[in-house]
């Protein structure tokens, strides 16, 4: 028998030990941690409080609310058609089809931000597009749009905008008057033409 | 004749194939791509970590490092130079965020790892620094603390840090409210509501004067 065969049969011993050596492969794919610091400095991966009232006063489709506060909190308190995914259940198969769906703005909140930080970092870690953190949590969402306090009489007209919105999603989310906005915007919108005006003499 | 494979015919074939075998192998270990940061946690030990609340330094501990009790922490200010420069804790290093995995402060916190120091993450409040941490957690820098409450907190006592102890206001992720009852309490159609959209000015136009003679 050649040496040249045993050597070579020598040979792809040790490298099939090399295998040994090599990563261990995740059955999950993940971003570069540079990727992942980059996008957590982005300021564009949180909605205002006002963002998601509008979302869903709209009833925008593409809206996926996620709470990740435990389950008792959000047994007492939850946001309309919010989805309970605990912090710690985050990766947990159970919950696994509701994240990185196509076409779904996943926006995560919890009482302030934290929380919903942390399942941000993870779930962005694992390449899930298409995710968001509301600001300031539902501290935020009491503050500013259940209990929407006057902007001051030197504020722009942008804010006083923002206040009469707030005023609106307020009603429309503690159900105060559910029929009240529709009835409203149906008997204003009267457009009224304006009566023209006599013929008038002259002109260019 | 027949019977001799091919290579015991011309055993250079062999030593050929051989060496042809070995540069390929050579070539791939070369070119062998590795990045430059790999996650020592997985998803799952960063869910743990972070559910554990141990990284955290709480900001009457910053106390002793300010006094020099303790001199084996660095204090690492991520916000941005300008922020940096308009005021910072004391001895802190200003690293912005966007400089954090550079090739030189990656090599600063490792060569801070073997010594043993800790490095004390802060931002203006706790979210801001909370995902940088995260990701050097990740990483394996298992030095590297946050800290609860931020620069904004740390203005406001800067005095008296070390009574902060039972201060439990930085804690966040507390409700403020009782949300149920709060949502609730509101729901009666307000009557200061109404008042306000009362008080909205109203614009009037001016009316337009009769027919106009003449133009130009």
């Amino acid at each position: 028998m050649n040496k040249n065969y045993l050597f070579l049969a020598i040979l792809m011993i040790i490298l099939a030990g090399g295998l040994l050596i090599l990563p261990e492969r995740t059955n999950y794919t993940q971003i570069n941690p540079e990727d992942l610091l980059w996008d957590i400095i982005q300021p564009s991966r949180y909605v205002t409080t006002d963002q998601v009232a509008k979302m869903l006063i709209e009833q925008d489709p593409t809206l996926e609310l996620i709470d990740v506060r435990c389950a008792k909190e959000y047994d007492k308190f939850a946001l309309p058609n919010a989805i309970n995914i605990p912090l710690d259940s985050i990766l947990s198969p159970n919950y696994s089809d509701y994240l990185g769906i196509e076409d779904m703005n996943a926006i995560f909140y919890c009482n302030d931000d934290i929380l919903a930080d942390q399942a941000w970092v993870i779930a962005k870690r694992m390449d899930i597009s298409r995710i968001y953190i509301m600001k300031g949590g539902l501290n935020c969402w009491i503050k500013t749009i259940i209990q929407p306090t006057p902007p001051p009489e030197t504020a722009s007209g942008d804010e006083f905008d923002q206040y009469d919105f707030r005023k609106g999603a307020s009603m429309y989310f503690t159900g105060a008057s559910i029929s009240a906005p529709k009835s409203d915007s149906k008997s204003q919108v009267t457009i009224k033409r304006k009566k023209k005006t006599k013929a008038t003499a002259g002109g260019c | 004749m027949p019977n001799k494979h091919v290579h015991e015919v011309n055993p250079k074939r062999t030593v050929i194939t051989m060496v042809l075998f070995v540069v390929i192998i050579v070539i791939g270990l070369v070119t062998l791509k590795s990045p430059r940061l790999t996650y020592t946690l997985t998803p799952l030990q960063t869910l743990n970590l972070v559910s554990s609340n141990s990284g955290s330094v709480y900001p009457y501990q910053l106390d002793a490092v300010l006094k020099g009790t303790i001199d084996t922490v660095i204090l690492i200010d991520i916000r941005n130079k300008f922020e940096y420069s308009k005021g910072h804790i004391d001895g802190a290093e200003n690293i912005s965020a966007y400089d954090l995995t550079n090739k030189e402060n990656i090599k600063r916190l490792k060569d801070l790892k073997k010594e043993g120091m800790a490095v004390i993450l802060y931002g203006n409040n706790q979210l801001e620094a909370n995902g940088p941490w995260m990701v050097f957690r990740q990483l394996g820098f298992d030095n590297v603390k946050l800290l609860l409450g931020g620069y904004q907190y740390y203005t406001l006592h800067k005095n008296d840090l070390a009574k902060t102890k039972d201060d439990k206001s930085y804690i966040l992720m507390q409700p403020d409210y009782n949300y149920s009852e709060v949502a609730k309490a509101t729901a009666s159609p307000g009557s200061d509501i109404k008042k306000e959209t009362k008080k909205a000015p109203v614009i009037k136009r001016k009316k337009k004067t009769k027919a106009t003679a003449g133009g130009c």
